[in-house]
């Protein structure tokens, strides 16, 4: 215990010297700005800038990062609520009741009970991950390559299965990132694999080509093809300023209970953020003593979610920072950001690291206080954001993606690759696959594939190896679990869209 | 569009069909690798082969789910309207914008590029204005090319046609 208050403070001693202090608020800012326009997603941003942080000390990337993903979320409900547009699956819940809000021109306090409500439970989620960190990862250090490679095929199995609306859609898009991952060199035995004689897939396909196709120049060609013909209104903020009494009164359990529902969720190894923001939603009308006002903007449904949100986007660092698990696509970047510095997320990071690490987990504390200030008073700033004319901001994102992806190495090739995959990932939202298992199949993959072949080396080709330990066989049989568990979510869904319409 | 249009595309059998293909591609290509005999435990080729029939299997489900008539909606995403009818032209306008590097990254360096695809994107996107949407595209390009060249991020010749 005081161990660890002692690295936090060591942590704030990094995250506290000014140029990390500006890195902080560069990441804010633009994590706000991206939370705010449409198009652009923090996974996104964090990919186009990963070639830049090869100028810059990991810790401080890495603070610039933590505010991007911190900041997204703030920026994402001020369009849930002014617009009715909730940029990521995280707001859409924050979307319902606080555009009503806003309708009835209460759209300040909606944004207020949101904006501190994202800074409570930001700042308690961040806390359970302190402390919570390092207890994992000790844990982490007993593991052998047996259990890591059954913790992979669990959370690719979760991952696949929760995301997207069907399995098979979902273990398509897991694969497909799979096969991607084997292109390139086999880094064990030097074979060339899947390279189609080609010099430029010797070094595998790159993870950045492959996520800013998907991501951004699949979503320029579908939004292209699909203009919403009306464009979204926002609605003024008028009236009733800020929070009246009753509505700190109405917050600040939704607040509590949101952080205690988002941060466990958020934490599990496919956990994201939609179904932590629908349970708070659901919680919240349970326990209201107005129900009759869900639906109509009641505050306890903005101030639960957002607070399960918030949490949950603290939650999502627990795996990724303690085991190398992405569980999200935005995990999934910061994972390829740690590896462009050579260095593996896990337990052995928070060892040889820890200035890194707990600087990173410092700034996210300081992350949340300026994220409060930047969103609270200037929040008529950031709405001015949504005046650029759509064709520009998409026009914009083409120059940055291209400058992500000749930036890398100025192949034609990657060029090429760029237009192929945009247009999967445009075929992907025309028929509803999900993006992120992908993702997370192409980084996990090569690492699956390592530990399993490690394992079966150690134990001289004997396959029951991958059940000799009680963590690997507990760890598979959840996975096995997790595939029947749709019959579950399914109903889960059916639920959300009923409430929804 | 007309309804035959919807129905076929919530009919994606094709789409299975590609899958089934790469998976077959992965299958063929693992077959390829020669496997070293006296490497304890997996070779080179089994991932692959597990990616492979993985995709195999799964586009074979795909190609039933889609004849058995299984809904393949778009998704609702910020700024579009999943349910309005898909507009061809633009779509082709933003490929076109996509693909433009393809042929002119090489001889016409980065900011000349970039000024033609944000030109393509922005039409796409229903501007009409050509020569500010040239300009500002030219602008954005050459900013992006000086502001990353500082940051020490190669986008290649101004114009290698030049050089």
């Amino acid at each position: 215990m005081m161990d660890i208050l002692q690295q936090l403070l060591a942590g704030f001693a990094i995250a506290l010297q000014p140029i990390n202090l500006f890195w902080a608020l560069v990441g804010c800012l633009l994590g706000t700005a991206i939370g705010v326009l449409p198009g652009i997603g923090p996974a996104l941003t964090i990919a186009l800038l990963l070639p830049v942080t090869a100028q810059v000390a990991p810790e401080s990337a890495f603070i610039m990062f933590a505010g991007i993903l911190y900041g997204a979320l703030y920026g994402g409900s001020t369009t849930s609520i002014l617009l009715n547009m909730p940029g990521e699956s995280g707001s859409v819940m924050t979307a319902i009741e606080g555009n009503r809000m806003a309708r009835n021109g209460r759209g300040a306090a909606a944004l207020a009970t949101s904006a501190i409500g994202s800074f409570v439970a930001g700042t308690l989620g961040t806390l359970a991950l302190t402390f919570l960190a390092p207890t994992i990862a000790e844990l982490a250090f007993i593991f052998g390559p047996e259990d890591y490679f059954a913790l992979m095929i669990l959370s690719f199995t979760s991952v696949a299965v929760v995301m997207g609306t069907s399995r098979v859609r979902g273990f398509t898009a897991l694969f497909f990132g799979l096969a991607l991952g084997t292109i390139g060199i086999d880094t064990q035995t030097g074979q060339s694999r899947m390279t189609f004689g080609t010099l430029e897939l010797l070094d595998g396909i790159s993870f950045t080509v492959v996520l800013v196709s998907l991501f951004a120049v699949g979503e320029t060609l579908y939004v292209a093809s699909r203009q919403a013909r009306t464009a979204g209104v926002v609605y003024p903020l008028k009236g009733g300023a800020w929070m009246t009494r009753e509505d700190w009164k109405r917050s600040w359990k939704p607040w509590l209970r949101g952080a205690l529902i988002g941060f466990p969720i958020g934490s599990l190894p496919a956990g994201g953020t939609e179904i932590p923001t629908f349970l708070s939603y659901t919680v919240e009308r349970r326990l209201s003593e107005k129900p009759e006002e869900f639906g109509n903007g009641a505050i306890e449904g903005v101030a639960g979610p957002e607070a399960a949100n918030n949490a949950a986007a603290a939650g999502i660092l627990v795996p990724l920072l303690t085991l190398g698990l992405p569980s999200t696509a935005t995990a999934a970047v910061l994972l390829a950001a740690f590896q462009n510095y050579g260095l593996q997320p896990g337990p052995l990071l928070f060892a040889t690291n820890p200035g890194l690490l707990w600087g990173l987990i410092a700034s996210l504390f300081v992350g949340n206080v300026i994220l409060l200030i930047l969103n609270l008073p200037l929040v008529g700033m950031w709405v001015r954001l949504l005046l650029i004319p759509r064709p520009y901001i998409y026009g914009g994102i083409v120059i940055f993606a291209l400058v992500g992806v000749w930036g890398l190495s100025t192949s034609w090739m990657d060029l090429l690759l760029m237009c192929g995959i945009g247009l999967i990932g445009y075929v992907a939202r025309v028929y509803d696959f999900p993006i992120a298992p992908a993702l997370i199949g192409l980084i996990l993959g090569p690492q699956a594939e390592i530990q399993l072949r490690r394992a079966l080396a150690v134990s001289q080709g004997d396959w029951s190896v991958l059940v000799g330990t009680p963590i690997a066989a507990t760890l598979l049989a959840i996975a096995a679990l997790v595939i029947f568990l749709p019959f579950f979510v399914a109903k889960f869904r059916g639920a959300m869209h009923e409430s929804k319409a | 569009m007309s309804s035959l249009d919807q129905r076929k595309a919530a009919r994606p059998w094709w789409l299975g069909v590609a899958i089934f293909a790469m998976g077959a591609l992965w299958l063929y290509g693992a077959a390829g690798i020669a496997s070293t005999t006296n490497y304890i435990g997996l070779g080179p080729a089994a991932m692959v082969q597990v990616a492979g029939g993985g995709l195999a299997i799964l586009g074979i489900l795909l190609v039933i789910q889609a004849l058995r008539g299984e809904t393949f909606a778009a998704q609702d995403e910020e700024g579009a309207d999943a349910a309005a009818p898909p507009s061809r032209p633009a779509f082709l306008l933003a490929l076109a914008g996509v693909a433009m590097p393809l042929l002119t990254m090489k001889m016409l360096g980065f900011p000349i590029t970039a000024m033609l695809a944000f030109t393509l994107v922005t039409h796409a996107f229903g501007s009409r204005r050509t020569l500010l949407d040239l300009a500002i595209g030219a602008l954005i390009g050459t900013l992006s090319w000086y502001g990353f060249e500082l940051l020490g991020i190669e986008l290649g010749p101004f114009i290698p046609l030049l050089r």
